[in-house]
């Protein structure tokens, strides 16, 4: 029970590993190029995750002035970690931009986007 | 028939006419001058009033004259750094000049450039005579360039110079059958350069800096022909030559961390203080420079890299290029391993144990050098490779007597100045003997020297040197090679005498030898120059001047030192031991005066001649000179080519294996890189 | 003159030739030429004027717009950085002279413009990394820095060079991440980014959350070993570098890699600090035990390669190991010996690089075997890569030489003499590929079998860069103190 409440209390944590892993799986094992980006994207938004997820105070606001009538009072979350993240985001956007449009030249170069078989075709084109 | 009696009639003037351009002007004009150079140098050597002066007594006049010039001399201390930048200099510009077809200034300029190089090294004598040389130059490699001069030095550069001078006249005509003869001249003139620059390092790291150049720029000269064996052998040169530096490189490295200085100064205390690293020290010194020196198991470049070069280079590296490996050997045998002796009244006998233990170890090696480099030169039909076999043998003898010289410690300065006479004889005596093989080649074009004979009849001169040479290694009474093989001689007596009793089997061998290195200079002798001339060779060309007159000054030198080396003795050899820590009591008791032809000695060379006439008796008639050699026995298949293909092949292997699948498996490299990373980190919770 | 504001103004001058290039050349024309150098000579005075200034009047931290570091981007401008981004800027501007007449003939000429505004950016992650000094700044620099790296490669129109900048971007991009995680962690632990807070409150937080610390190394120390190609993780390299256009292998080899060092020796040394990485943790060993599998393995690899510029990939990776090896010592000997390699394998492997991209310029031979006769057919060239060759093997008189003096002491003095071992099997294995391809270039025949010495027959624009390097790579060799003496004090900012 204590166990539970304990990853109940870090549930975003227990997220973005979680994430992380899955990501890396898909990159670890599928030779389509397409996925591996896809797996990449996966691993970047665990770590977005947790990033946000380190700024977060519990029961905190948006750092905001507020209205006149809703003045904010209390804590506030961490508003650093968000704006990194937003870095971060553009970052990872341009370069699933890049590595698709990487994908699209292969795609016209080997006829394929499976690794196995550009390896294939390109330790053919060493040995011949 | 009549034409050749026409030709032979022909006035002489005329054929000097046929022959003589200006480059034979100036090679007969620099040989005068270096004759009388030499000449005025030994006279006021010889009768000269003190060390420090070199003046005249009785002729006045003169005298003045002298001292001035001595004078201005003695107040030039960067000699040294002009004498190794002359043919630094002088190398690049001749290759410019032979790139723009001018060959006869080109070869005209190498012989000037050596020829003033020699004299800017004659000029260091009042320097040396009085104290060392020492220059600094500092910031180079950070810790700046030394260098020091002193009369070992000075007898290493003296010889290296006159050989060099006798080489660069005798080159251009034999260079005519060679193609890039620029290129040669260009790295010859950078080996003299890292030769000189070894010869007059002050310190350990600034002998390796000019010991890598003289390496690299002498594996052009091995590889010059540019043919399947000369590449062979020139990467087998440059791989040992490699493997060679980065060993000492390692020592020096050792020694500075653990004595904190590179100087050739006495350091045997220091090193007593570190326990058996010294004993690893010692070794990587010992394979670094052997490899240089020939010495057994690591010669196996030698008596490939010497037939294939072309003949100067040849003569050049059996006569200069691998005594700096002994020189090297000399140097840290004089230095390291011998104690501080200037402050201490009562020396600690223990210091000297490295040195004798290592000394030990190199007088064995030296033995078994020598005794294997006589018996493959007694196997050999090729003409240079039976002369590289020699100098592997004679190496022998030095090494051995370095070894002497260490082993005795303090008593070793006959060791030390048989090795260092002989290094000088030999140097003199191969150099004539490649030459006069080198002619004989170029003239015949055949190395095998049972296709030969004859050529006496064809080549006079070159076999009256020849003869020379010949009695100089044998140690014929009367030419040098006997006097410095008497001082080994004694040497190794001495071993057994003041050290251990196995050194009497030593003295045996090395009597055994000498008998050998006999038997096979009647071989080759009687092979090439007597007997029947073949019928091709009616026609060849006879002797060439120039190379003549190359060949004939070495001969005279022979000649000299053989006549007179209690000269050599005095003014040499003693005070450069006088430089190092060997007991001065010893020195003047058994060196100062030595009597070089007394009876026991020219007994046993008797001796020696008369056995090695019997093994060449007995070794044709039960055909004992065309052995087949064991594969195994040839260190080169059993043990360096097995090396070098083991490296090779297993790198193509190991990438052929390995890479594409490293490629592949890039992720899964990263996934378990980084699991093993957290997991091992965690571990320090 | 004020020149605390001329770290930014270096950026922004190089992110404004960045953006105009593309902008004013439609074409590759004399006035783009002349821009590109005008902007890239400027870069250099200002560098060197940063150089000058930081050792006559000391260190300065500099606020972008006058920020609190602790929420704003903070410069350090030291000796250590001013003095790295100075190496940088003045190698790549003589890589550039170089490229402008060679990269007419690897890409397309539409192509031309863009590819030196992605060079300019490149400088812009370099130089703003050593600068920064700003985790999250460093990886805003870094991944500007993998995109442009990625993309100066697969300018080159060919099969393989996509997959190259494929496979680059893929592990870069997994370098980041981990890299990003490990700042989070750290942030999460310190509440700071600004690398002096992180330092001055680091001993603290080992005292609370050690995992955090623990999980954090181990995240950047995989992210920065993939990008300073750590031999496993090097498995990108050789085909990246062999594959690009000949000025970008010299930049990526040359200059990109090193830069990562520099963002590990900052961790290391300032954000996590000595007390824990070196004392508690040890970390420099496992540092060394890479470095000297790298230094081994690289050399092996090497010898098997063909292709020449392949082959000088490999190298790199076995030269990495050097400055890996001298940094995991530990010591300030250590450090000085490794940032020392930094300068002289940047200088020999853009020698290298730049030698070998001449031969293919005017030859198109990439074949090891096929280069007999090269050094009649192009002597100047076959000397430039022949002193670079024979400094990597470390013969006395390059800068080669130097770095592994300097190496061996520091390797004695921190006693482990183990290493020396794994330093000279490594110089002589780098003996076993480099001598052959000297060898063969300048005493084999040619195939047609004429040995005329020609001229280089390549472009003086081409030949002045390399000689210049190849000259100061022998300069170094002979005259260490010249750089000793800075990287003395540049290393006294991190012990």
């Amino acid at each position: 029970m204590e166990l539970l409440t304990m990853i109940l209390d870090r549930i975003n944590y227990v997220g973005a590993a979680t994430l992380f892993v899955i990501g890396l799986y898909t990159v670890l094992t599928h030779p389509n190029l397409l996925k591996k980006v896809i797996g990449l994207n996966i691993m970047e938004t665990s770590v977005f995750l947790f990033m946000v997820s380190v700024g977060y105070v519990s029961g905190g606001k948006a750092p905001i002035l507020g209205t006149v009538k809703e003045p904010i009072v209390g804590a506030y979350v961490n508003p650093l970690p968000t704006a990194m993240i937003l870095t971060g985001i553009v970052v990872a956007v341009s370069i699933t931009a890049y590595a698709l449009s990487l994908i699209i030249k292969i795609y016209e170069a080997y006829g394929t986007i499976e690794l196995d078989e550009i390896m294939e075709a390109r330790s053919e084109q060493a040995n011949g | 028939m009549k034409d050749l009696h026409e030709q032979r009639n022909k006035s002489i003037f005329q054929k000097i006419g046929e022959h003589l351009d200006s480059f034979c002007v100036n090679c007969i004009l620099v040989f005068i001058l270096t004759a009388f150079l030499v000449g005025v140098f030994v006279y006021l050597t010889a009768y000269s009033t003190g060390s420090t002066s070199l003046g005249l007594e009785f002729l006045g006049f003169k005298f003045v004259i002298a001292d001035s010039f001595i004078n201005l001399l003695n107040n030039i201390p960067y000699l040294p750094i002009v004498a190794i930048f002359i043919p630094l200099i002088g190398g690049p510009l001749e290759a410019y000049i032979g790139a723009r077809k001018l060959e006869v200034l080109r070869d005209s300029m190498v012989v000037n450039t050596t020829f003033v190089t020699f004299i800017v090294i004659l000029a260091m004598y009042p320097q040396i005579a009085a104290d060392k040389i020492f220059y600094h130059i500092p910031g180079v490699f950070g810790l700046g360039l030394n260098f020091k001069v002193d009369m070992l030095g000075f007898i290493f550069a003296v010889t290296s110079g006159v050989l060099w001078l006798m080489v660069t006249i005798y080159t251009r005509d034999y260079m005519k059958i060679e193609r890039h003869r620029s290129r040669f001249s260009l790295w010859m003139a950078i080996t003299f350069s890292g030769i000189l620059g070894t010869i007059f390092a002050g310190d350990i790291l600034t002998l390796f800096l000019f010991f890598e150049a003289m390496t690299f720029a002498s594996y052009m000269l091995v590889a010059h022909n540019q043919s399947k064996e000369s590449m062979l052998a020139g990467n087998n040169y440059i791989y040992m030559g490699v493997a060679g530096g980065l060993s000492i490189l390692l020592g020096i490295v050792l020694l500075y961390v653990y004595t904190g200085t590179l100087e050739f100064i006495p350091l045997a205390a220091e090193l007593n203080e570190i326990g058996n690293t010294k004993y690893l020290i010692t070794m990587l010194f010992v394979i670094g420079f052997g490899i240089k020196a020939g010495m057994l198991p690591l010669h196996i470049w030698l008596p490939k890299a010497h037939p294939v070069a072309p003949t100067p280079a040849s003569a050049l590296l059996s006569g200069i290029l691998i005594k700096m490996g002994a020189f090297g050997l000399l140097r840290i045998v004089t230095s390291f391993f011998t104690p501080d002796l200037t402050n201490v009244v009562d020396p600690d006998p223990t210091l000297w144990e490295v040195s004798a233990n290592l000394g030990a170890v190199i007088i064995w090696v030296g033995i078994a050098t020598m005794a294997v480099g006589v018996f493959m030169a007694l196997q050999q039909s090729h003409m240079k490779k039976m002369l590289a076999y020699h100098s592997i043998s004679q190496m022998g003898y030095i090494v051995m007597g370095i070894g002497v010289a260490a082993y005795l410690g303090d008593y070793g300065a006959m060791g030390f100045a048989g090795s260092v006479f002989h290094i000088v004889n030999h140097a003199l005596f191969k150099g004539l003997l490649f030459m006069a093989v080198g002619l004989v080649y170029m003239r015949t074009r055949e190395q095998d020297m049972y296709k030969l004979g004859g050529l006496w009849q064809k080549l006079p001169f070159t076999t009256f040197v020849f003869i020379v040479a010949a009695l100089g290694i044998t140690g014929m009474p009367g030419f040098n090679g006997f006097a410095s093989k008497s001082m080994l001689h004694h040497a190794i007596v001495e071993a057994y005498e003041y050290g251990h009793y196995s050194f009497r089997y030593a003295e045996m061998i090395f009597t055994i030898v000498s008998a050998g290195t006999v038997c096979s200079f009647i071989k080759l002798f009687g092979y090439v120059f007597l007997g029947k001339l073949p019928e091709k060779y009616e026609n060849i060309k006879g002797d060439n001047g120039m190379m003549d007159m190359a060949m004939g000054g070495l001969a005279v030198l022979i000649v000299a030192i053989g006549q007179a080396p209690n000269y050599f003795l005095d003014n040499f050899l003693i005070p450069s031991a006088q430089g190092f820590a060997y007991d001065s009591y010893f020195i003047s008791n058994y060196l100062v005066g030595m009597n070089f032809f007394n009876f026991d000695d020219i007994y046993i060379m008797f001796w020696i001649y008369l056995m090695g006439a019997g093994i060449f008796i007995i070794g044709s008639k039960y055909h004992l000179f065309h052995l087949n050699m064991p594969k195994w026995m040839d260190t080169e298949t059993s043990l360096y080519k097995p090396i070098y293909s083991f490296v090779y092949k297993s790198s193509l292997k190991i990438t052929s294996r390995f890479e594409l699948s490293l490629i592949k498996e890039d992720v899964i490299i990263y996934t378990i890189v980084l699991a093993s990373a957290l997991l091992i980190l965690t571990r320090f919770l | 003159m004020d020149s605390t504001q001329l770290p930014l103004i270096l950026l922004i001058t190089l992110l404004i030739g960045a953006i105009i290039t593309p902008l004013i050349m439609k074409k590759f024309n004399w006035i783009g030429k002349r821009m590109i150098i005008g902007i890239m000579s400027l870069a250099v005075l200002m560098s060197g004027y940063l150089l000058f200034d930081v050792f006559q009047n000391g260190a300065y931290l500099y606020n972008i717009g006058n920020w609190d570091p602790k929420i704003g981007i903070q410069f350090n401008i030291d000796e250590f950085s001013t003095f790295m981004a100075f190496f940088i800027i003045l190698l790549a501007f003589l890589i550039i002279i170089y490229s402008i007449r060679d990269i007419e003939h690897e890409i397309f000429p539409l192509q031309i413009p863009v590819y030196y505004s992605l060079v300019f950016l490149l400088l812009l992650g370099m130089v703003g990394i050593t600068f920064t000094n700003d985790l999250f700044n460093t990886y805003v620099f870094m991944e500007i820095l993998a995109m442009t790296s990625c993309a100066i490669i697969s300018i080159k129109r060919k099969k393989a060079n996509y997959m190259a900048a494929f496979k680059y971007l893929m592990l870069n991009t997994l370098a980041s991440i981990s890299f990003l995680l490990g700042i989070a962690l750290l942030y999460m632990a310190t509440g700071y980014l600004n690398i002096n807070e992180i330092g001055n409150v680091i001993g603290e937080a080992w005292e609370l959350y050690p995992t955090n610390i623990l999980l954090a190394l181990g995240f950047i120390a995989t992210g920065l070993g993939i990008k300073a190609a750590v031999f496993p993780l090097h498995t990108w390299l050789p085909d990246a570098h062999s594959n690009a256009p000949t000025p970008s292998s010299a930049l990526l080899s040359g200059l990109v890699v090193k830069v990562y060092i520099f963002v590990s020796l900052k961790i290391v040394f300032r954000v996590v600090g000595a007390d824990i990485t070196l004392d508690n943790l040890g970390i420099n060993n496992f540092i060394a035990y890479f470095a000297a599998v790298g230094m081994v393995a690289g050399s092996v690899f090497a010898i098997g390669q063909k292709d020449i510029k392949r082959l000088l990939a490999y190298s790199s990776v076995a030269q990495l190991g050097y400055i890996f090896l001298g940094i995991g010592m530990g010591t300030a000997a250590g450090l000085t010996a490794g940032l020392f390699h930094v300068i002289s394998h940047g200088l020999m492997k853009t020698a290298l690089f730049l030698s070998a991209g001449a031969i293919i310029y005017k030859t198109e031979k990439r074949n090891v075997d096929d280069l007999a006769g090269i050094g009649y057919e192009m002597p100047i060239t076959m000397l430039v890569f022949s002193i670079a060759a024979l400094g990597m093997i470390g013969i006395p008189g390059m800068s080669g030489f130097m770095s592994k003096w300097y190496l061996a002491l520091a390797v004695l003095e921190a006693e482990q003499p183990l290493y020396l071992v794994v330093i000279l099997i490594s110089s002589f294995l780098n003996a076993v590929y480099y001598l052959p391809i000297i060898i063969s270039a300048f005493l084999k025949p040619r195939e047609d079998g004429s040995e005329e010495m020609t001229r280089d027959g390549i472009p003086k624009s081409m030949i002045g860069p390399m000689a210049i390097i190849a000259g100061l790579v022998v300069l170094i060799g002979f005259f260490p103190q010249i750089i000793l003496n800075i990287i003395e004090k540049a290393v006294l900012t991190f012990i």
